[in-house]
């Protein structure tokens, strides 16, 4: 109990933190920026809310940058194209960092550098923000947009990564936790205590629920642990905290239903834990998990709605990628105990079949 | 205390239990006996209510088996240990005793009862997993006994069982004074624990009353085993054939089993007639009828088939 209630989802997190929280990394990032002016450059830099840790140097052009980035002294880049750019062109960096190409810009990092990428992209989105309101006329409700794109865009960029995966992981785990809480009882019943349960003066049906319901507490204890744990000690923001508190409820029951429904399915404790495994597998690559947001082809983008750790990933992407309040996932909510009703009501059906005479 | 009228079974086309009845008064001990297979476990589980009856019915106290009454008042041992290996006696105790409802001082009372009873008093606080096998077993009665059952129901608890800890096991039943239904397949035990046995095969009852009773209407004669040499061997069985009181004359390994009314009696004569035939006699058993004896009589097998 203990080391699913805690130990691991600290574990998890540390290791969602180390490796996604570059933000608090001590390791110092420098990136190049090469075709801009240096008072665009100090701009953007400022615009971009770069932490301590990240500094800017301007490079003569494109082929110094390129030279800096491969021999490693720089850990990004963007290079500004000197032909003019379209409007319309700017938006591209600043809606979608990171989308490939970017008309106008083009960004470079080492290979082995994640933050320098992640840092380039947000300067490359903060030189086009100032570009774009540099072009429209002053104190024109456009350009208040521009700049409204501009700091939601970068606002959350320091911590983008560990926030969206931070969930995304944690709701995985929690597929996985229920099925090795359903795999407990199998043990139980292979091993006889069930059936000495079962003799006891107790209705069937409080057994199983008393089952499920330990089951649905370690799992929404092991996800407010990775909650609290990446947001104190990484300073991951999930965003609204009570939709997240929601999202946790409505993820952890969901997933528990269906683990749980699934893995009893399985004959022995063994195959319960291959399938909690593999199904678990296979849902995180489905639902999107692994990857980062808008990463999946359409028709899987689709498909991922088919699973309640897809539906998941939009309640908390909502939350922490777009800062959106409460009220904003309670489609999402809804929908993950639409499910933890169905698959957990279909568990204790075939729970109770093991329990009842 | 508990009556079964007419308990049915099929798993498929296997008939398990087929019509069995029978009935256990207030404090009396009743041994189930029968080979593997034969119908004990499926019959107890009916009675605990962990498997519904295709036919027929059980009451425990007056109340339908399977109720929540009727398993309160059951003590249920089964087959295999049923306890928590990482936890304690006395944290397997607790929880097995919270599920009958006993709690506070009443539940620390009765573990220490019970743990004194069945002999694990001074190893109550180590990990069940670290037992030897006798000792899981008590445990498991332990278990079976913590709330004061009025029906301790024992399914096979001593196989597998060194000596020792197979005496520890049958004093303890035998010293409770409450109503057990106690299955087995070791007919020394059934006759040493029980007031009255059924003897269960194929999932029937084929045979029910005091072992005593039993032996004398099922248990044949007595055997009289001579272990001899091979060489005069015939003449001496053509001899014991002669001799009064001599039914029959069977030629086994090492020697001739003879069946007779009193063996004790005819012993001198059957050693006289050695003597006369010049055969030397090694050893000399006398066997009375016993249950092992009855069921061989009624179903044609041994017991540990």
């Amino acid at each position: 109990m203990v080391i699913t209630c805690i130990v691991a989802p600290l574990a998890l997190a540390g290791i969602l933190g180390f490796a996604f929280a570059e933000g608090d990394s001590p390791s110092h990032v420098t990136i190049g920026v090469a075709g801009a002016r240096a008072d665009l450059v100090r701009a953007a830099e400022h615009a971009a809310q770069l932490p301590r840790s990240v500094s800017v140097r301007i490079e003569a052009n494109r082929s110094a940058l390129k030279e800096a980035v491969a021999d490693g002294s720089l850990d990004g880049g963007v290079v500004l194209s000197a032909r003019p750019i379209a409007l319309n062109h700017l938006l591209i960096p600043i809606i979608a960092p990171g989308a490939t190409p970017s008309p106008g810009f083009d960004v470079m990092s080492a290979t082995s550098s994640l933050a320098g990428q992640q840092w380039s992209e947000s300067m490359a989105a903060a030189l086009s923000s100032r570009l774009y309101a540099g072009r429209l006329v002053a104190g024109s409700a456009t350009d208040r947009a521009a700049i409204s794109v501009e700091s939601a865009t970068l606002g959350n960029a320091s911590k983008g990564i560990l926030n969206y995966f931070a969930p995304s992981i944690a709701v995985i785990f929690l597929f996985v936790g229920a099925g090795l809480g359903m795999r407990s009882l199998l043990l139980e019943r292979s091993s006889g205590t069930l059936v000495r349960m079962a003799a006891a003066p107790l209705k069937p049906n409080r057994i199983v629920f008393g089952k499920l319901l330990a089951i649905f507490i370690t799992g929404i204890v092991s996800i407010l642990v990775v909650w609290g744990a990446t947001t104190f000690f990484f300073g991951a923001d999930w965003g609204d905290p009570l939709g997240v508190l929601l999202m946790c409820i409505g993820a952890t029951a969901a997933m528990c239903g269906l683990g749980v429904f699934l893995t009893s399915w399985a004959k022995d404790e063994q195959s319960a834990f291959g399938v909690a495994l593999i199904v678990g597998l296979v849902l995180a690559l489905l639902g999107g998990n692994l990857l980062p947001p808008g990463a999946l082809p359409h028709f899987l983008q689709v498909a991922a709605l088919g699973t309640p750790n897809g539906w998941a990933q939009v309640g908390f992407g909502r939350l922490s990628l777009l800062s959106e309040p409460a009220s904003a996932i309670i489609n999402p909510f809804l929908i993950l105990m639409a499910i933890a009703v169905v698959t957990g009501g279909l568990a204790m059906t075939r729970v109770n079949k093991m329990v009842e005479p | 205390m508990l009556s079964c009228v007419g308990l049915g079974k099929q798993f498929g086309d296997r008939i398990a239990v087929d019509d069995v009845s029978f009935a256990i008064a207030d404090g009396e001990c009743y041994g189930l006996l029968g080979p593997n297979g034969a119908g004990k476990t499926t019959t107890i589980s009916m009675v605990c209510g962990l498997l519904a009856p295709d036919r027929g019915t059980a009451s425990i106290d007056g109340a339908p088996a399977g109720s929540l009454r009727a398993k309160a008042a059951v003590g249920y041992v089964p087959q295999d240990l049923a306890l928590y290996p990482d936890l304690s006696a006395t944290e397997n105790l607790h929880f097995f005793g919270q599920l009958y409802g006993v709690t506070g001082r009443r539940l620390a009372s009765r573990i220490g009862e019970v743990l004194e009873l069945v002999g694990l008093a001074e190893r109550a606080d180590e990990r069940v997993g670290t037992y030897s096998g006798g000792m899981k077993r008590r445990a498991n009665i332990a278990a079976g006994l913590i709330h004061q059952p009025r029906l301790l129901i024992l399914d096979e608890p001593t196989v597998g069982v060194d000596p020792q800890s197979r005496n520890a096991i049958l004093e303890t039943v035998g010293s409770l004074g409450i109503s057990v239904l106690y299955t087995t397949h070791y007919m020394e035990e059934a006759a040493k624990l029980c007031r009255r046995v059924g003897i269960i095969d194929d999932g029937r009852l084929i045979a029910e009353g005091t072992p005593h009773h039993l032996i004398e209407a099922h248990g044949g004669q007595d055997r009289v085993r001579l272990s001899c040499e091979t060489a005069g061997r015939t003449a001496l069985a053509e001899a014991c054939r002669r001799l009064s009181g001599v039914a029959e004359v069977r030629s086994i390994e090492g020697g001739l089993e003879l069946v007779c009314d009193h063996g004790a009696a005819v012993l001198p004569t059957v050693v006289s007639a050695a003597s006369h035939e010049h055969v030397a006699l090694s050893g000399v058993e006398v066997m009375a009828p016993d249950l092992e004896g009855v069921f061989l009589a009624l179903t044609g097998k041994e017991l540990r088939d």
